[in-house]
């Protein structure tokens, strides 16, 4: 299982046999509608990723079941989303090449490359 | 350089008000937003909103933030920069701003500030680990986007953002473990916690967390009870399961922007930390910059929609040179009402250190209990906090609910005039909002509740009456289900008279079934489903709900199951086929087939 080191959560996998949930996303809502435009497809890491237009790149990784977005600069910690409306900084990855991104803030592109960023970021 | 008679940072509730105020006046401006979308924080509030009808009250959040923007983009004399992420403010009111990948510069005549607030962090062990949020990024992730970042929380903090989080969580289907509260009371409304408490959320008051467990990602946590120092107490560690902690420990004023535009701040704790010095009418200590919401002090989006409207007021006064001082006068005098009421007193106390006195136009009062009438179909009001909120009052057609002049004061029912008609219980944002009616002679009381939940009981249906604490009371039968289009619908249903006090939330009763193969994880809910669609065969059986097809080869639960089809179809045991055994009959590595070794 590769949940654990790419921290991936195993919870949409329900008991029984039964079909895969919709992943991560919320299908039937008592107040709100949710109304999902064109499904696109991302990379994340070396990994194919589905998301609809108009999500942010950490929302779309969190249906994807994935919360590690970087590892610390100094100490390699595992970090991620902490404020979700671009204040805090803690979801920096690299995007399209480009360190220090705010994915809480990037709306997910077709076809956009998407890693963890590793330390500060640097231009390799 | 473009130059524009205003420019307001930040399309929140207090930005997208002062916008419409401005154009009123005949003042333009431009908005400078970082999101797709204006409307701030209220895109993610589901729940309706209290206060009074002039300011949307019942109305829930995203939808004020929906009825203000297409208002803005209505309005000519407004600009909406979305997607531009203000990077700093120079002199000369210079703003600076990135979209589209370039840096972009303005100026203005005047400036409104109102960049608001972002969530308090809170330190403990492993507080960095993925899976620790702030509420509100919970809030993003669930409401704005349908996006469900865990299933087991703990929320920390038991303030209205934390309590209205632990609802909206069980509205969109997971569990919440417990909220942690450090102090020995809870922090925000009491008719948002017991919304919370009646669906089964323990509140642990005196507690807090401690440790996220976790290596990469949350998969527990340590809570512990503090002493009135918040020291943690030896001994009362323990675990709770879960897989997302949210943070809901207050908010902080995001002042960086103002601080560049020149004003002065100071550190007042209980409008959040640090905050811009600022007039009664939301001037700052520079001339033009102006500010207005979360900025100037932690407080409701009802607020900070009045202080958009001050700031916005007293700005086309200085740039046209009007007369607007009574309507200056009139929502200050709205803004002292709203903050008149005892969960106030932190604001009031901040303000007064600024120098600001908020005046108390009419004391709230604990209205009376009137006269109730038994076995009438009445309302039945649980609404006994002093809050800023009348939409009871105002959404009663028939007049039968007072509140009077501070919309602070409770409620007070006239059971005379009341016809049980229910408007109340669907428009009261805190569902503290009941009706009754005795039927004396049989012994029995129909109930009906606002429900806010999927999916919705039906007519005839046997549930679980829920008592304040989320305990377990009596059997109730729905008898009518009504719904209504802003989605608070009411659940009517029968139970004993004995429990009409204590009954106030229906739940479908749980239903636990055992595990039947614990390698396949097959409950026997399950495999009864399937016996029940038709299916006698046991291979059939095995094939559909894989039960005695994991590691162990069925040695656990074939003979379970063979009982369970045997006594759902009353063929023996003994007349049952009872499958193939197959090699190997014990979990083996591929790699000693491929290795082999000596025949013997």
């Amino acid at each position: 299982m590769l949940y654990n080191t790419y921290g991936i959560l195993p919870f949409f996998h329900k008991g029984g046999g039964s079909e895969l949930e919709e992943e991560g996303r919320i299908v039937e809502h008592p107040i709100l509608q949710f109304k999902r435009k064109k499904k696109i497809k991302f990379y994340f890491e070396d990994r194919e990723i589905e998301a609809f237009e108009g999500e942010t790149v950490a929302a779309a990784l969190h249906a994807a079941g994935i919360r590690v977005l970087r590892y610390t600069p100094n100490l390699g910690r595992p970090a991620g989303l902490f404020c979700a409306i671009g204040k805090c900084s803690s979801c920096l990855m690299e995007i399209d090449g480009i360190p220090n991104v705010r994915s809480c803030m990037t709306k997910v592109k077709e076809g956009m490359k998407v890693k963890r960023q590793k330390g500060k970021g640097d231009a390799v | 350089m473009k130059v524009y008679q205003s420019a307001i940072v930040g399309g929140g509730p207090a930005g997208m008000m002062a916008a419409i105020t401005l154009a009123k006046h005949d003042v333009k401006s431009v908005i400078l937003d970082e999101n797709e979308n204006i409307g701030g924080q209220l895109v993610k509030q589901t729940h309706k909103f209290f206060g009074d009808h002039a300011h949307y009250a019942s109305t829930r959040g995203f939808e004020i933030a929906q009825k203000l923007e297409s208002e803005i983009l209505k309005n000519e004399k407004i600009k909406v920069e979305n997607n531009a992420t203000v990077i700093g403010i120079y002199p000369n009111n210079t703003i600076v701003y990135v979209k589209d990948g370039k840096e972009h510069k303005i100026q203005a005549k005047k400036l409104l500030i109102a960049t608001g607030a972002m969530e308090k962090q809170l330190p403990f062990v492993n507080s960095d680990l993925p899976g620790v949020y702030g509420a509100g990024a919970v809030q993003t992730l669930m409401n704005e986007y349908g996006i469900m970042p865990g299933k087991r929380f703990l929320i920390v903090g038991s303030g209205n953002i934390g309590l209205i989080l632990a609802y909206q969580l069980i509205q969109a289907g997971v569990e919440v473990r417990a909220i942690v509260e450090a102090l020995g009371r809870i922090g925000g409304y009491e008719v948002h916690a017991n919304k919370i408490k009646r669906l089964g959320v323990p509140i642990l008051l005196n507690h807090t967390v401690v440790k996220a467990i976790g290596d990469e990602s949350v998969k527990g946590a340590v809570i512990a009870k503090v002493d009135d120092k918040f020291r943690t107490i030896a001994g009362t560690q323990r675990e709770v399961v879960v897989d997302t902690i949210a943070i809901s420990v207050g908010l902080t004023p995001l002042t960086e922007l103002a601080e560049q535009a020149g004003c002065e701040v100071k550190f007042i704790p209980e409008l959040g930390g640090y905050v811009p010095i600022r007039n009664e009418r939301m001037k700052t200590t520079n001339e033009d910059v102006f500010i207005a919401g979360d900025l100037s002090s932690i407080e409701e989006a009802t607020t900070a929609m009045i202080e958009g409207k001050i700031a916005a007021l007293e700005m086309a006064r200085e740039i046209n040179n009007i007369d607007v001082e009574d309507e200056i006068n009139d929502e200050l005098k709205t803004l002292a009402l709203f903050r008149s009421g005892p969960k106030s007193v932190k604001i009031r106390t901040g303000l007064e250190k600024m120098g600001i006195k908020t005046p108390i136009i009419a004391k709230p009062v604990i209205n009376e209990e009137k006269k109730d009438i038994v076995g009438k179909l009445r309302a039945v009001l649980e609404c006994d906090e002093e809050i800023p909120c009348n939409s009871c009052e105002a959404s009663c057609p028939f007049g039968a609910i007072h509140i009077g002049e501070n919309l602070n004061s409770t409620p007070v029912l006239d059971a005379t005039k009341c016809t049980g008609c229910a408007t109340c219980v669907n428009a009261c944002p805190g569902l503290a909002i009941f009706v009754m009616k005795e039927d004396v002679k049989e012994g029995m009381v129909t109930l009906g509740i606002p429900y806010e939940l999927l999916p919705l009981p039906q007519k005839g249906q046997k549930m679980w009456g829920l008592g304040k604490e989320g305990n377990y009371v009596c059997d109730v039968t729905v008898e009518k289900i009504v719904k209504y289009p802003n989605k608070t619908n009411i659940v009517y249903a029968r139970l004993p008279i004995e429990f009409k006090d204590s009954v106030r939330h229906f739940a479908f009763p749980k239903k636990e079934s055992p595990i039947v193969c614990r390698c396949e994880e097959v409950s026997l809910e399950r495999i009864e489903k399937v016996i029940d669609e038709g299916v006698t065969d046991f291979e059939e059986l095995k094939r559909l709900t894989r039960v005695t097809m994991g590691p162990c080869g069925g040695k656990n639960c074939k003979l379970v199951v063979l009982g369970i089809l045997s006594r759902k179809t009353g063929i023996p045991i003994s007349e049952l086929s009872h499958g193939t055994s197959r090699p190997p009959v014990k979990p083996v590595e591929f790699s000693v087939f491929e290795k082999g070794g000596d025949e013997r």
